[in-house]
């Protein structure tokens, strides 16, 4: 089995969100990149599988060259091999323009299965994978937690809202989004960063790949949202305090 | 301008994040400039709960391929929908069946889905959030063709204002979907599995600490996890007692959580205890200390004694429920 | 002229061709049953790895702890003093016969060179004779032990091969003693001579095949020790994971492995296993042994599996208890975390708790996988300066200082004192673990990462001087960081507060709170602190010891990464350590480690009523001082 997975550089959780001056972006200068989680999990079904019925794993990911440190994180948890699209200009794609550069860096592998993260934790947009299915012409799924070979096919299990969840069968060459938590993530280790040296990394300059760039969507600016969580303290009578939590409950944290 | 509202079902009803949606889509439009969709393949019921509304249209699209949903079917009556409509927007709630579908739909008309939307401004300016909600986002539309936007459950108010009551006319449109075109097969929903106490998957928690004193007060916290619905947990000094079997333990000895609710009572907010529910998205405290360091991760806080406050808050959930 | 009237040793005279034929005979055969085992052990220890970062120097020292550990054999008495003695007795017995035994070997051919009628023979002889006198006595009381005291340490198996030499030690003994009382020339003499001839022949091949081993060993053992407690050999060249393999065995391992003397003094004192862990260190040293026997060095097969078992390896709290104890010189902690590293660098460790806290490590700041952000808001509420160079110390929070609730009371009393004083210091504005967890847990790949982040950020920062509350910070940055660049000075607050003690105000109050002080493994048996955190407690109370304190004490169970890892089986290490604590009858417990201190918290807890109190010496230093005392040339910046 040949398997892509598309993963994303993002800023580390904790990393302190400033906005840039152009309100376009947020500062680099001080920022730490890691591995998107969720694509995490795709890297690490796609390994599980790959333990399960042999093949090859392929991570590629799109961005600058700082993009590098995250693939060969991707290598040393044992991917075999990587893509890099190089390109500096990825703020100014959507979804679509990102997903279509990402397709086009795919297709001529042909893989029978390319995996992504449901979503990205910057950014939260969750269609690239469904988009890549789309431009590649291939069946997909998302939300999915479990992927079992049948065959010629691919069995897995998605989540449903409300704790509910479905089997989906589909055939192969497909495309799948994985859903965080489904897998347990495997920690980096020595002996797989020694051995990512010498796994290759083929880099892939953006404009050979000849996509479309112009945006139907377009980022106006950014801005701090309104309210930043600290912590509400209730009082009045025990009755009070009570109502006014159920209140709140209900319809400013809205989880009732 | 026109707007598409499609509509999702939930039991046999329009949900209520797709309410929701509707009272975004009227942020675009007018009443009679809304189109509503249902989609399925017997629509009849739903489509007379949405003409309730004084939309523009209500359309029952309607197949025996839509029985069940695949991205494959929905994508495909959908685009034809779109195409035969062509409004200028075309609104969606933001569920798990819509990220399965709406990316492809819109990529196959040439647009990109701005998603997860939690305001619209004027322009129209949508607003959705980043970096883990940290920061907003403000997004337009540009270039040609439908815009397409899915809007975040509890952003908008499901209650729509009195003046949308109507009566909408019903139309049936039937997309042309061939079996062969729908490449998934989707089995029946099934419930996760239930054997064991699963607090990784809960949505409500209520963790109880050693404020609660003696096994014998118990009871008190049991009435209000009922009440909510709700998994009991506890801090690691209860499990140790025996006064709660160890699965119920959440921190770093125990389980990791992160519920939609983890309501802490009588819990001081030990570090052991904090790493195992920190990703929890409302923590809400109740505790007689105000020093207590569970407050400082809280969103929401009870100074005083649980004693009081526990029978307090489950009357208080048990009214807002009825 | 009292020596007159006391017996000669008979010596008896003129072997025959016979005789000294079958003398040399025999002592071939015993040579050659000697070397027969002797020679493939020291083939092994031999083609054992090359350790790689091995240096003689300084060799004063090392000669140093030869004499006091081996010539003076001062572990082994100072642990068990009478079993101990009577071993030194035994021990010294054998030094004072090297000349003994020579001159007897040599008579056969009529080479003696120590004359039993001479002032000088006759004086060594008796000397030697007062050795053979204490030495039977000491083997009579260590034969008494294990046969019939059989205390659980020595295992739960009766080991004849002791039995059998402590009867040859004793023979050697008797049949030299029993001479001074024949006749030269009887047969008694040629008799005695023979018998202890004999046991003699039969001794030297009986060492290299039981534990006596050691009496070859160990003082190489001792000698070519790694020089520091608990040293952590660096990893060489890109195939090296720590101990995978029988050939990531090095020599010092091997050699280790082949002294153990299966004393069990490292099973006594391990808190695992005293708490009903499957980790016996004892075993572990074995099992590297019966690898070696089996297998050898240059093995592909597993060192865990069949001869160790990871979850043995994956429960031990780095208390160091054991290479403490051991009085033969094995470094338990290399071996323990080598065999950790070997199955954490290969990614073979397989566990929930363990990949959290390196994934949380890999992607965030801090081993409790908190935002950093909310360290920012501690710093920010306390109004903590920010280090900008200018300060006395960089205050090091670590994450228990720096999350934990109690950690960071710990930080604001211990601040409290600091702005006293008038000393001046600031917190970085970023800070990530030192790595101690991951370095003692056997991650070599992510303890890289963090110590040079880390040294970077303190480089940038121009720290000189570090302090911080938690010994394992101590520890970590001072030693464990070397091995990637330099580490500013560090020291741990209970140093500092010794050193001022003196200039706050006396607090003691008078109805003499009684107070025990847990010494952390971190910062006694790691850092050799034992007075310093004594001296703060004994100024605010009565200080009172508990059974086991100093180099002695019992670990809390959070070390070496064990904090992390989840529930642990059998009993609870801090509960048995929190109950020796509370029986010592003190109001208050006093800890000098927030680790040990949130061990406690939890353990003290469950005791119900009546517990002792749980304090940080900071806190004790604290008492007595305003609630509010502004720092002083400490201008709090914002972040």
């Amino acid at each position: 089995m040949k398997i892509i997975v598309a993963i994303k550089q993002v800023p580390e959780r904790d990393a302190p969100a400033h906005i840039a001056p152009d309100a376009k972006g947020i500062e680099e200068r001080e920022l730490q990149f890691a591995m998107n989680e969720p694509d995490a999990y795709a890297l690490e079904e796609a390994l599980q599988l790959k333990e399960r019925n042999g093949g090859e794993v392929i991570v590629i990911s799109a961005g600058p060259e700082r993009v590098g440190s995250t693939i060969r994180e991707a290598l040393a948890k044992g991917a075999d091999r990587a893509i890099h699209v190089v390109s500096d200009g990825l703020g100014a794609r959507d979804a679509l323009g990102v997903a279509r550069l990402l397709a086009a860096a795919i297709q001529p592998e042909s893989p029978d299965l390319v995996l992504t993260g449901l979503q990205s934790e910057d950014l939260g947009l969750g269609q690239t994978g469904v988009i890549v299915a789309e431009v590649l012409g291939l069946p997909h799924a998302s939300l999915i937690l479990q992927v079992e070979k049948t065959g010629s096919g691919l069995k897995v299990k998605r989540e449903l809202e409300e704790g509910w969840f479905q089997h989906i069968e589909l055939p192969m060459p497909a495309v799948l989004t994985i859903q965080s938590g489904g897998n347990k993530l495997r920690y980096a280790t020595l002996m797989g960063i020694k051995r990512a040296k010498t796994k290759e990394l083929r880099q892939i300059n953006a404009a050979e790949l000849s996509v479309d760039a112009a945006p139907t969507v377009t980022l106006e600016q950014i801005t701090l949202p309104k309210k930043q969580k600290s912590t509400q303290m209730l009082s009045g009578t025990a009755k009070e305090a009570a109502a006014s939590l159920v209140e709140k409950l209900k319809f400013e944290a809205r989880v009732l | 301008m026109s707007v598409l509202l499609v509509l999702e079902e939930r039991n046999g009803k329009i949900s209520r994040v797709s309410w929701e949606a509707a009272s975004a889509a009227l942020r675009l439009g007018a009443p009679q400039e809304v189109t509503a969709a249902v989609i399925g393949a017997q629509t009849e019921k739903l489509a007379e709960e949405a003409a309730g509304k004084h939309f523009g249209k209500v359309i029952r699209v309607e197949h025996p391929l839509l029985d069940h949903y695949t991205a494959d079917a929905f994508t495909l009556a959908l685009e034809q929908l779109i195409q035969k409509e062509s409004p200028a927007q075309a609104v969606f709630p933001h569920t798990y069946q819509v990220r399965d579908y709406a990316p492809a739909l819109a990529c196959r008309m040439g647009q990109a889905l701005i998603g997860d939307v939690i305001e619209i401004g004027e322009g129209p300016v949508f607003t959705r959030q980043l970096m883990q909600g940290r920061l907003n986002g403000s997004y337009r539309h540009s270039g040609t063709g439908p815009c397409f936007v899915s809007i975040q459950a509890g952003a908008f108010r499901a209650e729509l204002p009195a003046s949308t009551a109507g009566a909408a006319a019903i139309e049936t449109f039937t997309p042309s979907i061939d079996a062969a075109q729908i490449r998934t097969r989707p089995g029946e929903p099934f419930r996760g599995s239930a054997q064991t106490v699963d607090l990784g998957s809960a949505q409500l928690i209520v963790s109880v600490g050693r404020g609660i004193r003696e096994a014998e007060n118990l009871p008190l916290v049991e009435a209000l996890a009922g009440a909510l619905g709700a998994e009991l947990a506890a801090s690691r000094p209860i499990c140790d007692n025996g006064w709660l079997p160890m699965e119920r333990q959440v921190g770093s000895s125990g389980q990791s959580v992160a519920p939609k609710l983890y309501l802490a009572v009588g819990i001081s907010g030990a570090i052991q205890h904090l790493v195992g529910m920190k990703g929890s998205q409302c923590i809400v405290a109740i505790n007689k200390d105000p020093d207590a360091p569970i407050f400082e991760i809280a969103d929401y806080g009870i100074v005083g004694d649980l004693f009081e406050v526990v029978p307090a808050l489950t009357e208080a959930i048990k009214t807002a429920k009825q | 002229m009292m020596i007159l009237l006391l017996p000669t040793l008979a010596e008896p005279q003129h072997f025959s061709i016979a005789e000294k034929s079958i003398l040399v005979v025999l002592t071939a055969a015993s040579v050659y049953g000697f070397w027969r085992r002797f020679g493939p052990v020291l083939d092994r220890i031999l083609k054992s790895k090359k350790d790689p970062d091995f240096h003689l120097a300084p060799i004063g020292k090392r000669a140093w702890e030869f004499i006091a550990e081996v010539m003076f054999q001062s572990k082994v008495i100072r642990e068990r003093p009478l079993p101990g003695l009577a071993h030194a007795f035994v021990f010294w017995a054998f030094c004072a016969f090297a000349l003994v035994t020579l001159n007897h070997c040599a008579v056969a051919f009529g080479a003696g060179f120590l004359d039993p009628a001479g002032s000088v023979g006759r004086g060594y002889f008796y000397f030697a004779a007062l050795f053979a006198v204490a030495c039977a006595a000491g083997i009579l009381g260590l034969f008494i032990r294990r046969f019939l005291v059989r205390p659980r340490w020595l295992g739960e198996k009766l080991s004849w091969g002791s039995g059998f030499i402590a009867f040859l030690i004793f023979a050697l003994m008797s049949t030299y003693l029993a001479a001074f009382f024949v006749a030269d020339s009887g047969t008694a003499a040629r008799a005695l001579w023979w018998a202890h001839t004999l046991t003699l022949l039969i001794f030297l091949p009986v060492i290299p095949h039981t534990k006596h081993l050691h009496l070859v060993l160990s003082p190489f053992t001792i000698f070519l020790s790694r020089g520091g407690f608990s040293r952590i050999p660096p990893l060489k060249g890109d195939e090296d994971f720590g101990l995978v393999t029988g050939k990531d065995l090095t020599q010092i391992v091997s050699l280790q492995a082949y002294s153990c003397v299966e004393c069990g003094r490292c099973t006594e004192h391990c808190p695992a296993n005293n708490t009903g862990k499957i980790l016996n260190p004892k075993e572990i040293v074995l099992g590297v042994r019966a690898y070696l026997n089996d297998l050898g060095p240059a093995s592909d097969e597993p060192l865990l599996g069949k001869y160790n078992s990871q979850e043995a390896a994956f429960q031990c709290t780095t208390c160091g208890a054991c290479e403490f104890q051991c009085p033969v010189g094995i470094e338990h902690l290399p071996i323990l975390i080598g065999l950790r590293r070997g199955a954490v660098n290969t990614g073979t460790w397989d566990d929930n708790h363990g990949a959290k806290l390196f994934l949380a490590l890999e992607r965030g700041s801090n081993s409790l996988g908190l935002p950093a952000s909310e360290r920012d808001k501690f710093i920010e509420k306390n109004a903590l300066p920010l280090f900008d160079g200018t300060q006395e110390y960089c205050l090091w929070l670590g994450c228990m200082g720096g999350y934990d609730p109690k950690g960071r009371e710990i930080i604001l009393a211990f601040v409290r004192v600091m702005n006293f004083l008038g000393t001046t210091y600031g917190v970085l504005r970023k800070e990530r673990c030192t790595g101690d967890p991951v370095r003692r847990l056997g991650n070599d790949l992510l303890f890289q990462q963090l110590a040079e982040s880390n040294l970077e950020a303190l480089i940038q920062s121009k720290t000189k001087k570090i302090i911080s509350i938690c010994p394992h910070c101590v520890r970590t940055i001072q030693e464990d960081w070397k091995e990637f660049g330099t580490p500013p000075a560090i020291e741990h607050h209970s140093e500092f507060l010794a050193r001022y003690a003196d200039q706050l105000p006396q607090t003691q109050n008078q109805n003499q709170e009684k107070i025990v002080f847990h010494d952390p493994c971190y910062l006694g048996r790691y850092r050799n602190i034992y007075d310093e955190p004594r001296s703060i407690v004994a100024r605010a109370g009565e200080l009172i010891e508990a059974p086991r304190s100093r180099e002695r004490s019992f670990c809390c169970g959070a070390g070496g990464g064990l904090a992390f890892l989840g529930e642990e089986k059998g009993d609870r290490v801090s509960h048995a350590r929190a109950a020796e604590l509370s029986a010592t009858g003190a109001a208050t417990v006093a800890a000098a480690c927030p680790f040990c201190n949130t061990m406690f918290r939890d353990a003290l807890a469950s005791q119900g009523a009546g517990a002792p109190q749980l304090v940080d010496i900071a806190q004790l230093a604290a008492r007595g001082l305003p609630e509010k005392i502004a720092s002083k040339g400490n201008e709090s910046a914002p972040l």
